[in-house]
């Protein structure tokens, strides 16, 4: 326990000191905000949002990183094992991605007066299983793609599009048709769901078990591809 | 007493036997060296004994364990310097040691362990930022702050200015008075001449010969470690 307290604090210290991960996580949403003049009907999305950038748009190429710079391999002659260093990543993103969400929707109350979420516990409860969703994805691409270059890469263009097509950079609605029926497919749109729920305090239980369902099967994956060298 | 015995080890990569038959002994104390050209199997027989491959054939025994096995129980023991072991570039070097003190049972003070390194300057300073030779000496630090029984480095000095190999001597040196059991890994002959109380020169995945490196230069009618070793090899002086 005190080796995975030491990990997960230096993981998200370092977090800290990656200037994209601060900008992408914390400032971009909330310039996204402000453009939006503190509507708060977005700020679920913006949640989704953040959690996936975290976890499939940072998470991939760190974890090839720490592979291809045997950061892994130094670890494994340790008397931790290095599955202690993939939770410790976990628990730093989605503490990270919890760090950004909660000054959103602390600014989109207090300077924008905008409504409060309906149903914090269950707020908190769908963003906890999307981020932690968000970083199985990213640990399934890491285990797929070997190089850290490819990882970053592969982990962008499965995030970007899904930000748009799930509901969470611009609402469904707005979306034609087509595009529309893409995103019914995408693991980030019943977490959109989800987050805007517990928001409006409407929450239902059906999304949150989808999302469990895709972090169960991910996972699995990840851990069946997932090479340590 | 032995501190390390492997006996008749083998691994082959896709068919291509990388160690064919390596035996040797380590005594509990001794500063042993493993020397041998790139692709001699020194790397090879280095991961089999500290548990990162599992050998095909032989048997290898560490503190009376398996490391395949008892890979997890006998780290608490085990102090490893790799070749190509990193760290993350903003990781400090600070924080690095702390944190693989948190990783040990019975770990050395880490503040201990950086003033004896002469890390201390470097205490705030990113992985990242280090030097070669810097973070050579971290890396080394971060072997010890378990307070191991054996320690292995692998290519210790490879990056080091002259008077950073010397300081590294210096402090191995220290480690064989206290008492620790050392495994060099090398291509560098003066170092392990300077260093070692026995030597296994290996050469295409076999143990060429074993000896004091006086014996290895007796044996051979040479001046040198690295004439004994040549001489070993059917090099032509």
């Amino acid at each position: 326990m005190k080796a995975f307290t030491a990990l997960a604090a230096a993981e998200l210290r370092l977090l800290s000191r990656d200037p994209a991960s601060l900008f992408f996580m914390v400032a971009f949403p909330l310039m996204l905000l402000v453009l939006k003049r503190g509507d708060s009907g977005a700020v679920p999305g913006y949640l989704a949002m953040i959690a996936a950038i975290g976890g499939m748009g940072a998470l991939p190429g760190l974890l090839a990183s720490y592979r291809e710079r045997k950061v892994l391999k130094r670890l494994a002659t340790t008397p931790i094992s290095p599955v202690l260093l993939l939770g410790a990543q976990l628990v730093a993103q989605v503490a990270a991605g919890l760090a950004g969400s909660v000054l959103l929707v602390v600014v989109t109350i207090t300077v924008f007066g905008g409504q409060a979420p309906g149903d914090v516990l269950m707020l908190a409860a769908a963003f906890l299983l999307c981020s932690v969703m968000a970083c199985a994805l990213g640990f399934v691409i890491a285990a797929v793609v070997r190089n850290t270059r490819g990882a970053s890469l592969i982990g962008m263009l499965v995030m970007f599009p899904m930000i748009f097509l799930s509901g969470a950079a611009v609402p469904r609605r707005a979306l034609p048709g087509s595009l529309r029926q893409i995103g019914d497919f995408l693991p980030l749109t019943p977490a959109v769901e989800a987050l805007g729920d517990a928001w409006s305090g409407t929450a239902a239980i059906f999304p949150l078990l989808i999302l469990a369902g895709i972090i169960v099967a991910a996972t699995a994956a990840g851990a069946a591809l997932f090479r340590w060298e | 007493m032995e501190a390390i015995e492997v006996t008749d080890l083998r691994k082959s990569y896709e068919g291509t036997p990388a160690v064919d038959g390596v035996t040797f002994t380590v005594r509990t104390g001794e500063t042993f060296g493993i020397i041998g050209h790139n692709g001699a199997g020194k790397t090879t027989t280095v991961e089999c004994l500290i548990g990162l491959r599992r050998a095909d054939a032989g048997t290898v025994r560490v503190l009376g364990e398996d490391p395949a096995r008892r890979r997890r129980a006998l780290a608490h023991r085990l102090g490893v310097q790799l070749q190509d072991g990193s760290l993350p570039d903003r990781i400090k070097v600070a924080e690095a040691l702390r944190m693989f003190g948190s990783f040990y049972r019975d770990a050395a003070d880490w503040r201990r362990v950086m003033e004896r390194w002469s890390l201390r300057p470097l205490a705030r300073k990113a992985f990242g930022d280090l030097s070669g030779g810097q973070r050579q000496r971290l890396m080394l630090a971060l072997a010890l702050v378990g307070d191991p029984e054996v320690v292995v480095l692998d290519e210790l000095t490879t990056g080091l200015d002259p008077i950073a190999r010397r300081e590294t001597w210096r402090l191995v040196g220290d480690l064989r008075t206290a008492g620790t059991t050392v495994v060099l890994v090398s291509h560098y002959f003066d170092e392990i001449e300077a260093l070692c109380d026995r030597v296994a020169v290996l050469a295409r995945g076999r143990v060429e010969a074993t000896g004091t490196p006086g014996e290895l230069i007796a044996r051979t009618g040479t001046a040198s470690l690295e004439e004994a070793y040549l001489a070993l090899e059917g090099v032509d002086r």
